[in-house]
């Protein structure tokens, strides 16, 4: 991995943002941040709904229809912005713990939110009816919420990889 | 007591060099200001979008505030604790920075875009409930709060790029491969950057 990550900051897009460093990678970083927001409180919004603490005067469907797409559209926004942060500082970013136990935490937060879309499609009245009441989907919802807030603090811990001592690549090299 | 004496005495209290003198608990307190900071941003989007008329159009406003807002509210605590916190460790460095002030500045401006709103556009909260949008002040101060948030967020990560972080005084005595014991390799624990990049 770190002999992959030393051709990927040969490349030309990451010499690019290198050596425009100064501004360029705090600019995607807060624009990944602002997606973020969005991603976040989508999900926030759906799982309260799901929870029952917000959202009661609309269906699961409305709720879902309406934060969805904001959903898949912030998550392309943070897998853009990302991309370029791992093309600009390859070393930095796959060199650690932090970002492989983030990225399997997305692709499971990414998992759950499609399948509970295309189940919602297909037993719309059971969700609507029963599912959204039982003491196992909520447990769900909460836990959903608590992967991505995980992503969100792992994301941070990518600059400070020393927090997992030996455990970190970083440190071993 | 002037300002530079009470920032001094700020960085030397005991909490400041309690998080200075660990190796997580600075990172830690960082990485929760970015989830509450996150929610802020998020949850404000979803109801300027709705003033706008962007989404959420055909719900009550009213509806929508009382069900989102205390939300906010919460996850604006939760920023606001951990900003302090990290303000603290390095207070002097902080205070004098650019970007800190700016930002400073911006959230003022947030809060008086908030007084606004309430004093104008929600006083007549009867009479646009329910229709797709706000009147003109209403859909002005939403802007406004889009615009000074999504700044907010990149002058605080500015911050970051622009200050350094502050040294421990003493090398930290735990690290984390104590906590696991039978993991360690043996070797001593990285040196921490000192920068928040």
């Amino acid at each position: 991995m770190t002999r992959f990550a030393e051709w990927l900051s040969q490349t030309y897009l990451s010499i690019v943002i290198q050596n425009h460093n100064s501004w360029v990678i705090p600019t995607i970083q807060s624009i990944h941040i602002v997606g973020i927001g969005v991603v976040v409180a989508s999900v926030f919004m759906v799982d309260l709904r799901i929870l029952g603490w917000a959202g009661m005067d609309q269906t699961l469907r409305q709720t879902t229809n309406r934060f969805g797409p904001w959903l898949t559209g912030g998550l392309c926004v943070l897998l853009a912005t990302g991309g370029l942060m791992v093309v600009g500082e390859p070393v930095r970013e796959l060199v650690t713990v932090s970002f492989w136990i983030k990225m399997f935490l997305v692709a499971v937060g990414t998992l759950v939110a499609t399948v509970f879309q295309i189940s919602l499609r297909k037993y719309e009245q059971d969700w609507e009816g029963t599912f959204s009441r039982r003491a196992s989907i909520k447990c769900l919802a909460l836990v959903t919420f608590l992967i991505w807030v995980a992503i969100i603090i792992l994301g941070r811990l990518i600059a400070y990889d020393h927090v997992w001592g030996s455990w970190s690549p970083a440190h071993k090299s | 007591m002037d300002i530079s004496t009470f920032l001094a005495s700020l960085e030397s209290s005991g909490i400041a060099t309690g998080i200075r003198n660990s190796l997580y608990i600075f990172p830690l307190i960082e990485s929760t200001h970015v989830f509450g900071l996150a929610m802020v941003f998020g949850t404000i989007a979803i109801i300027d979008l709705r003033l706008l008329g962007i989404a959420s159009t055909r719900r009550s406003f009213r509806r929508m505030a009382s069900d989102i807002l205390k939300w906010t509210w919460v996850a604006f605590g939760v920023t606001a604790a951990t900003g302090a916190l990290m303000f603290i460790t390095n207070a002097g460095v902080y205070y004098h920075n650019f970007f800190f002030r700016t930002k400073m500045l911006m959230l003022a401006l947030a809060g008086i875009n908030m007084l606004v709103f309430e004093l104008t556009a929600a006083r007549s909260i009867h009479r646009w409930d329910k229709a797709p949008s706000a009147p003109l002040i209403g859909r002005t101060t939403a802007v406004l709060s889009l615009v000074i948030w999504i700044t907010i967020i990149f002058l605080g990560r500015w911050i970051g790029f622009t200050t350094t972080r502050a040294t421990p005084v003493t090398p930290s005595e735990i690290n984390f491969d104590n906590l696991f014991p039978g993991t360690s390799d043996g070797t001593t624990p990285a040196t921490p950057p000192n920068d928040q990049r």
